[in-house]
């Protein structure tokens, strides 16, 4: 097996942990799912990185592996623990027509990666239609889902999908850029489960919906 | 080879897998109870309960017919066939030229439908439930079933079994997303079609839970035998099938003492690793409340679909 085979593979690998986490209900099951989708993107990053002799890319993919594959769904689940909210996602839109606007996105995505330069066949062409089915994925998922954790993965995924892009259509971001995104992502995180914390006390639920109603 | 040797081959064949077949039910088992810090049943428990069963007089409802009796007939019957068109140790089915994936699929859909007919036959209530409860599972994994492996006939050129898998080995794996979509969804399909935890649950006789179980409740002795070893049977067929077309590592092209020999132990090091993998699933999740099934078998029809749809991408 080449590298190039294994970056596709483990591309692949992302597309299928977004889909099953469309696909079912579990809130645990879905930040693990999350981890696994990290821990794969390392996975391209580091083998990218050897295949090509870019090393500043193994940093970027040890941070993804250890803050986004690891800390992140620790910090999620401790939070889900913390409220001790009902663990079941309860999406806008029922399971099965979710998992048939998915598909329809990820033909979307993988349609428009054609007609980018460079993009017509190979690695390249799957690496970006799988982000791309990624990103469009992942705002699907933030305007379907209630709960505030939820739409945090959501956020994340979408932030994974964006990382597989920069790795997929240019040579790696510069270290100072990896290391920028790194800490946003965690600080974006961090924000988020508090506020979650402060949602959950305040409205004794985390369902955003609830958030526009008044309180006397 | 000659239709003499196809058929001996097809015996053989047949005959190993059957001898296979309770040991992989019994493995996983183990496997599940040394995950629950439990010791577990003996290895040989399968062969020992098939044993005892066929030593047996059969117990029929006087209100059976012929359909009663027929059921696990055919239903053993149809899986003995359809493992003479999968690949297992050979690049290459014994009877591949009676058929490829649409036989496969169409044979182990009589033999659910014999079962599910024969279940309904005494009119007993848990049997109408069981397998109206089968149907509504089939329904949606026999279409992902189709789209699974269609996915793979259409970059293997073939729709027939033995030529898709000589096609992997002598093109090595093809690393293309549509592989492993289609892997996922014949992996759940599995999953599904085995009766394993989070679509049914084997080891339970309990009424609200029960699919496959409540179908051949009214079964005992060598009929119950039967379906026992045929299903054990389906679900080494299914390993068979997702190991052989995605990981066509180390079968044999030739008929050489080191390549048969190779392609034995790299036979069993996959299916070895896929029981594994489905005892790891059954550990770790919980079973799935029955309207929540369609959604997984959703799933599952997704990445199958999505897996066709990349290739023209």
């Amino acid at each position: 097996m080449s590298s190039d085979d294994v970056v596709i593979l483990c591309a692949a690998g992302m597309l299928v942990t977004a889909y099953l986490m469309v696909g079912q209900k579990a809130l645990f099951v879905a930040i693990r799912l999350y981890g696994l989708q990290s821990i794969l993107l390392g996975a391209v990053a580091l083998t990218m990185g050897f295949a090509d002799r870019r090393f500043h890319l193994l940093t970027g993919a040890a941070l993804t592996i250890a803050l986004k594959g690891v800390l992140i769904p620790w910090f999620l689940m401790r939070v889900i623990d913390r409220i001790g909210i009902h663990r079941e996602i309860e999406p806008l839109v029922n399971v099965p027509s979710s998992l048939l606007i998915c598909l329809g996105l990820t033909v979307i995505g993988y349609r428009v990666s054609t007609g980018l330069a460079d993009g017509g066949r190979g690695v390249t062409h799957h690496v970006i239609g799988v982000s791309l089915s990624m990103l469009l994925m992942g705002l699907f998922m933030m305007v379907t889902r209630r709960k505030a954790v939820t739409q945090i993965l959501a956020l994340l995924t979408v932030e994974n999908a964006v990382f597989l892009v920069a790795l997929g259509a240019t040579s790696g971001m510069p270290l100072v850029v990896e290391l920028g995104i790194s800490f946003d992502v965690i600080l974006a995180v961090l924000v988020l489960g508090i506020l979650v914390h402060r949602i959950a006390e305040r409205f004794e639920s985390m369902d955003v919906s609830r958030l526009s109603k008044l309180k006397g | 080879m000659s239709l003499a040797q196809s058929l001996a081959a097809a015996g053989l064949q047949a005959a190993a897998l059957l001898a296979l077949a309770p040991l992989l039910r019994s493995g996983i088992k183990k496997m599940k109870a040394a995950f629950q810090s439990r010791q577990g049943p003996p290895l040989l428990q399968g062969y020992y309960d098939l044993a005892k069963l066929l030593r047996k007089e059969p117990v029929r409802s006087e209100t059976a017919s012929w359909v009663f009796v027929a059921g696990p007939r055919v239903y053993f019957a149809t899986a003995v066939a359809a493992t003479t068109l999968v690949p297992v140790v050979f690049a290459g089915a014994p009877l591949e030229q009676a058929g490829g994936i649409l036989v496969f699929v169409g044979l182990l859909a009589l033999g659910r439908f014999a079962l599910a007919t024969a279940s309904l036959d005494t009119g007993s209530p848990f049997g109408g439930m069981g397998s109206s409860r089968e149907m509504t599972v089939a329904a949606l994994a026999e279409p992902a079933l189709m789209l699974g492996l269609f996915a793979v006939a259409l970059w293997g050129g073939s729709l027939n079994l033995g030529d898709l898998v000589r096609a992997t080995v002598l093109r090595g794996v093809s690393a293309h997303p549509s592989e492993l979509l289609a892997a996922a969804a014949l992996f759940i399909v599995l999953i599904a079609e085995a009766g394993r935890v989070p679509v049914d649950n084997p080891a339970t006789h309990l009424e609200l839970t029960m699919i496959h179980e409540a179908m051949v409740l009214e079964y005992a002795g060598p009929d119950l035998a039967l379906v026992e070893w045929a299903s054990a049977l389906k679900e080494l067929l299914f390993m068979t099938v997702l190991a052989n077309l995605f990981l066509p590592l180390g079968l044999a092209v030739s008929i050489t003492p080191t390549a048969v020999g190779l392609a034995v132990a790299s036979y069993a090091a996959k299916v070895f690793l896929l029981a594994v993998a489905v005892t790891v699933v059954e550990a770790t999740n919980a079973k799935l409340r029955f309207f929540r099934v369609p959604e997984l078998m959703a799933v599952s029809l997704g990445l199958g679909f999505l897996a066709l749809a990349i290739r023209f991408l």
